[in-house]
């Protein structure tokens, strides 16, 4: 599968009277790693689900686009056939084990991978020796393993995470930003699209090309490698003072 | 199709080992069967044979309302719904293992229900077995048609607890209607014929095909 471009114009997502995001342009090239930064209820999570086809913008466009055949928008139905997605929880069912939940997660892409295929997967998450165990009695950092081997199962070519390192401690954190590394292409050689959602800058310099700084809907700044800004402490401090500004405002 | 199978397993395993929707579901109905022996003792055999078939059903939709109401919210542990929205294709195949399962165990609690209300009561439910079951298979394609598509409505409300009774039995009125007549039909020994099961066959077949096209609209946000 090629990889994904993702577009967005005025993209505005309300929540009654409440705006999540406030008419923001993005242009996501494909097999690009984005991370998006921000406090809590800047809007990260609400854009993150329109990249998914899990949510449709109040107003404004948002498309994707395949780069094989990038005449051709993809409607939500292909673009849900494309995503790899982790939220905010694991989205496993705990009475299944690795293995199962794996097959199922591939069987409601319509995919009916061999045993070999699942521990393949599971052996690139480190989870062999656990494949015939419920899910319900791994421990966090297990279990975010899992869920990212379930989003990759069915081979997307746009993988969109919610805060994957959120309770983990800091050597899981690291053993699960080098398992997101080696996923940033989708095993058959193409570039896989990569949208991470996290608080942490560090984590975002270390897997993505650029950063959006997200902030009360908006999109404040968007630092790419090599850029001066485009460091953990500058990030940072941008961060800082974001929230800094918001509380002078308040 | 592959879609349909996969969650009509999944939803299977899962409650083989939980059991959390069979027992809550079997549990209340012999609760309800026992109220209505206290409430109705020393019953006539004529008077049985009248209400018989309308406490039967009550206690099949009361503990459907149970079961229903558990079939999303199992879906909510750990967000597992997003994955399902999330799936490609029509979701209307997601909607198709839902139903599948509920129609299952809905329809084994309603075969041990009816054992254990024959035993109370002392109905010989021998007598039309096959047409009773044959006016229970084809009512709860209605009840888990329709009763599918609510409980995913409902299941991101606060109120859900009672939001999807409140909106589930109305549209049941005609499927109970008819299921009710058929039962008395079949346990006065009639047999059950096509004219009988054509109301249920008809009302079944607009809820599957209903909720099928509408769930698409169902799991976003």
């Amino acid at each position: 599968m090629s990889p994904v471009r993702l577009r967005g114009e005025g993209v505005e997502k309300r929540y009654g009277r409440v705006a999540a995001l406030r008419g923001i342009d993005f242009d996501i090239a494909a097999g690009e790693s984005v991370a998006i930064l921000g406090a809590n209820g800047a809007g990260k999570s609400s854009l993150l689900k329109i990249l998914a086809g899990l949510s449709r913008p109040s107003s404004g466009t948002f498309e994707a686009r395949d780069a094989g055949t990038s005449a051709e928008t993809l409607g939500r139905e292909a673009l849900r056939a494309r995503v790899g997605y982790v939220g905010h929880a694991t989205l496993l069912y705990g009475e299944l084990t690795a293995r199962e939940n794996l097959a199922f997660a591939a069987g409601l892409h319509g995919q009916r991978p061999s045993r070999a295929a699942l521990d393949a997967v599971l052996e690139e998450f480190a989870l062999e020796d656990v494949a015939e165990r419920r899910a319900d009695t791994f421990s966090r950092g297990m279990a975010q393993r899992l869920a990212i081997a379930r989003a990759v199962v069915h081979g997307p070519s746009l993988l969109l995470l919610d805060e994957p390192f959120t309770g983990l401690d800091e050597a899981s954190g690291e053993r699960l930003q080098a398992r997101l590394l080696s996923q940033r292409d989708d095993g058959a050689g193409a570039a896989r699209t990569l949208v991470v959602v996290t608080h942490d800058p560090r984590r975002a310099v270390a897997l993505a090309d650029r950063a959006l700084l997200v902030h009360r809907g908006d999109i404040r700044a968007a630092p790419v490698r090599g850029d001066d800004g485009f460091t953990a402490e500058a990030l940072r401090e941008r961060l800082v003072a974001l929230a800094g500004n918001a509380e002078v405002a308040a | 199709m592959n879609v349909a199978l996969s969650l009509l397993w999944k939803d299977l395993v899962t409650e083989w080992r939980s059991r959390d929707r069979i027992v809550a579901m079997t549990v209340f109905s012999f609760l309800i069967v026992i109220v209505f022996q206290f409430a109705f003792p020393e019953m006539e055999q004529e008077e049985l044979a009248r209400l018989a078939p309308g406490l039967l059903w009550v206690t099949y939709v009361f503990a459907a309302v149970i079961g229903l109401g558990r079939t999303f919210a199992t879906e909510l542990e750990n967000e597992a719904m997003t994955a399902l929205a999330l799936a490609p294709g029509t979701r209307g195949w997601i909607f198709l293992g839902k139903a599948t399962a509920t129609w299952l165990l809905i329809t084994l609690v309603q075969v041990l229900t009816g054992l254990v209300f024959a035993l109370f009561f002392r109905v010989d439910l021998s007598v039309g077995l096959g047409g009773s079951l044959a006016i229970v298979a084809f009512a709860n394609v209605a009840i888990c048609s329709i009763g599918t598509l609510l409980s995913a409505m409902s299941v991101r409300s606060r109120f859900r607890e009672v939001l999807l009774p409140v909106l589930l039995i109305p549209t049941l009125i005609p499927v109970l209607a008819a299921a009710v007549r058929g039962t008395a039909s079949s346990l006065a020994g009639e047999s059950v014929g096509l004219g009988l099961l054509q109301p249920l066959i008809v009302i079944g077949g607009i809820y599957l095909v209903l909720s099928f096209l509408l769930f698409d609209y169902v799991l976003d946000e």
